[in-house]
């Protein structure tokens, strides 16, 4: 047992800072799904933002990180008010319209990546206090994962507290579970909607920023975590800060601890995972919509 | 919830319904061969999107360059260059390569990056007999054919040309670890092909998922814990890139001694790895650093029209364009896609950036392989070839 734990307890770690960086960006989907009822395909994208402000800006200094923060969160949050303007109109059209549209806006803006940053992934640098590795449990891990795994797990904890403990968290989650009853209470629910679009594109941007070491940008990788947030809001369950998180960590498990132990079945862990959270909890593992 | 699930469902559906969209739809009939007159219309074949597009990039540089060298001309025909988009899958592949013969109806086609696309299209171009001059993909399956033409080489020579030398440079066990699809398993039962009869040590044999493994973390581990004195791996684009540096990162490089087919250092990957790439060792059939005076012309002009040196993509692509030229000459008047597949099966020897080489029977290069290593050179990185493995093909 102590051999096992050994031999597989980085590859654990791993799985935590994978899940959290999943996490960044599944909550910010799940509660727009859920709550907005916008299927937003161009979540993605907002990471590449991150991403790509991590690679132009982040120099190898803390200040070019913090810089990076900045500029990608702020042009994330815009890009996510963007994205919750134009999807606002089809709100009545029903999920496939707004799928296409996003789908074609994340399209466009891959396009215009690859225009700017090239077609290669890119290299990220990272402060050069945490670029090397350390041993951890007898094993090498980048110190940079560690730092992560400290700063998205603080960003997750916040996030838990504001949603699920916070009156404002209350209004949210109200707007989720019934949006009439709330507007009948006198809320304007579309700034709360409006709110929680940008919220969520801030996220995803900032996780972009924090994650672009662990996840380089380039192309495609807009889908790669596009397809990964979907598999963990699809296991957490819709419009659930608990259950985005929930999700993330599961999936990240799966990701390494599951691969280190069945390399064989690597490309069927995740949605083998998913088929058996689903025929075991249709709604996901915690879910919010539906519920009355 | 039901609702939502419902929804999911057209999503999915209207997702596919837009993919198609875009693929595009193939079809139309085909056309007799008739013999061209004026210009000459060519299909370049590559990826201007997804994955693959910095391979389609190179190669799309390079074609272009050697019309810039041959004013626009090949074999003394004018040329027009008809562009299509491979993608990075073999569907929209096909559906650019059908456009090209049956719409556009074009005297010959080069590029081809993915295995997969070629696998789709080589059917098609042996029936409407059309000669495919790839200048990449070249799965080791595809050996039967008349029409198709690869300048690069098959998909599991790399593999084959380090075996040997493997077996008899590593004192241990080697775990052998490559991307889940075709080349990635070509690559790997290639350089079984010569490793084990040479007398190496398998540690383990391990495929990744691609594309989805952007981690390899796992994969590492399981490498570390198998005490193997090396790795053979198939990885290229962005998961090289993924893969060497966490291969660095989480302290493989001190102990596993680290080889691979080219790609995993090639081209613009390598920027992206930096020192994390230093010390790999592969086997290609070109580096920009060979001793000729074909090459060194080649990549002096490369760097002036494009800021960086050649990769093996694009010498590949350099050298289709060289084939046809060769080829629509010795064609002559009487030019139409069988003239020109016959002139091609009669070229001989090719003076290449890469040494001079000849088609075999299958219609790959027979040519030399060399051994690189990652060295550190006027502060950045590069391949520098350091042994000869021998002559493949």
């Amino acid at each position: 047992m102590l051999g096992w734990f050994d031999a597989n307890v980085v590859s654990m770690i791993d799985g935590v800072a994978y899940g959290l960086l999943l996490f960044t960006l599944a909550v910010g989907l799940s509660l727009i799904f859920g709550m907005m009822d916008v299927l937003n395909l161009a979540h993605g994208t907002l990471y590449l933002i991150g991403a790509y402000a991590a690679y132009a800006l982040s120099d190898g200094s803390w200040l070019g990180l913090l810089l990076a923060l900045v500029v990608g969160v702020l042009v994330g949050v815009a890009g996510g008010g963007v994205l919750a303007a134009l999807t606002q109109p089809l709100a009545q059209r029903g999920h496939l319209d707004q799928a296409l549209l996003t789908l074609g806006i994340a399209f466009i803006a891959s396009d215009i990546f690859s225009k700017i940053f090239g077609s290669e992934v890119l290299p990220i640098s990272v402060p050069s206090q945490v670029a090397g590795s350390v041993t951890v449990f007898g094993q090498v891990y980048p110190v940079y994962r560690l730092l992560f795994i400290a700063i998205a797990g603080g960003l997750a904890l916040m996030v838990y507290l504001l949603f699920e403990r916070s009156s404002l968290g209350a209004l949210v989650r109200a707007t989720v579970a019934d949006r009439d009853m709330v507007r009948a209470s006198g809320v304007d629910t579309r700034v709360v909607m409006f709110g929680v679009f940008a919220f969520g594109a801030a996220l995803a941007a900032l996780g972009g920023v924090l994650g672009a070491p662990i996840l380089a940008p380039g192309p495609s990788v807009d889908e790669t975590v596009l397809v990964l947030s979907l598999v963990v809001i699809v296991v957490g369950g819709l419009g659930s800060v608990t259950g985005a998180l929930l999700g993330a960590l599961l999936i990240g498990q799966v990701q390494t601890l599951g691969v280190a132990l069945m390399p064989v079945y690597a490309p069927f862990l995740i949605f083998g995972a998913m088929l058996l959270v689903l025929a075991w909890r249709p709604q996901g593992l915690v879910s919010l919509v539906g519920r009355s | 919830m039901g609702a939502q699930i419902r929804s999911m469902r057209r999503i999915a559906a209207g997702a596919v319904a837009a993919t198609m969209l875009l693929a595009g739809c193939g079809g139309g009939l085909g056309s007799e061969a008739q013999t061209v007159e004026g210009p000459v219309k060519i299909g370049l074949l590559v990826p201007q999107s997804g994955v693959y597009k910095a391979l389609g990039d190179d190669m799309k540089n390079a074609w272009e360059l050697y019309l810039d060298q041959n004013d626009g001309q090949l074999g003394g025909r004018e040329v027009e260059t008809i562009l299509a988009d491979e993608g990075e899958e073999a569907s929209t592949g096909q559906a650019a390569a059908e456009r090209l013969v049956n719409r556009e109806n074009v005297l010959a086609v080069t590029g081809v990056v993915s295995s997969a696309t070629m696998n789709g299209v080589a059917d098609m171009f042996e029936s409407s007999q059309i000669p495919l001059v790839g200048s990449n993909a070249s799965p080791t399956t595809l050996t039967d054919v008349e029409y198709i033409w690869r300048t690069s080489y098959v998909n599991d020579e790399p593999g084959k040309a380090l075996g040997e030398y493997v077996a008899n440079e590593v004192d241990g066990s080697v775990y052998m670890l490559a991307a889940d699809y075709q080349a990635g398993i070509d690559e790997v039962e290639g350089f079984k092909e010569t490793f084990e009869p040479a007398g190496g040590d398998t540690a383990d044999e391990v495929y990744t998922p691609f594309p989805t493994t952007t981690n390899y973390q796992p994969f590492l581990a399981k490498m570390r814990q198998s005490g193997a004195k090396a790795a053979f791996t198939f990885y290229a684009g962005g998961a090289a890139v993924d893969f060497v540096k966490q291969f660095e990162a989480f302290g493989l490089d001190s102990q596993v001694d680290l080889y691979s087919a080219g790609f995993l250092t090639e081209g613009g990957v390598l920027e992206a790895q930096g020192a994390a790439a230093e010390g790999v060792l592969t086997s290609m059939n070109y580096n920009h650093d060979l001793d000729n005076e074909i090459n060194k012309e080649f990549v002096a002009a490369y760097e002036e029209a494009y800021g960086k040196k050649p990769t093996t993509f694009a010498m590949a692509s350099y050298d289709a364009a060289k084939v046809i030229d060769m080829a629509i000459e010795e064609a002559g008047d009487d030019l139409t896609s069988t003239t020109l597949n016959e002139a091609i099966a009669g070229l001989g020897d090719i003076d290449s950036p890469r040494g001079t080489w000849h088609f075999n029977d299958m219609g790959t290069p027979v040519q030399m392989w060399y051994l690189r290593e990652v060295q550190k050179v006027d502060g950045g990185y590069a391949n520098v070839v350091i042994d000869e493995l021998g002559t493949l093909g």
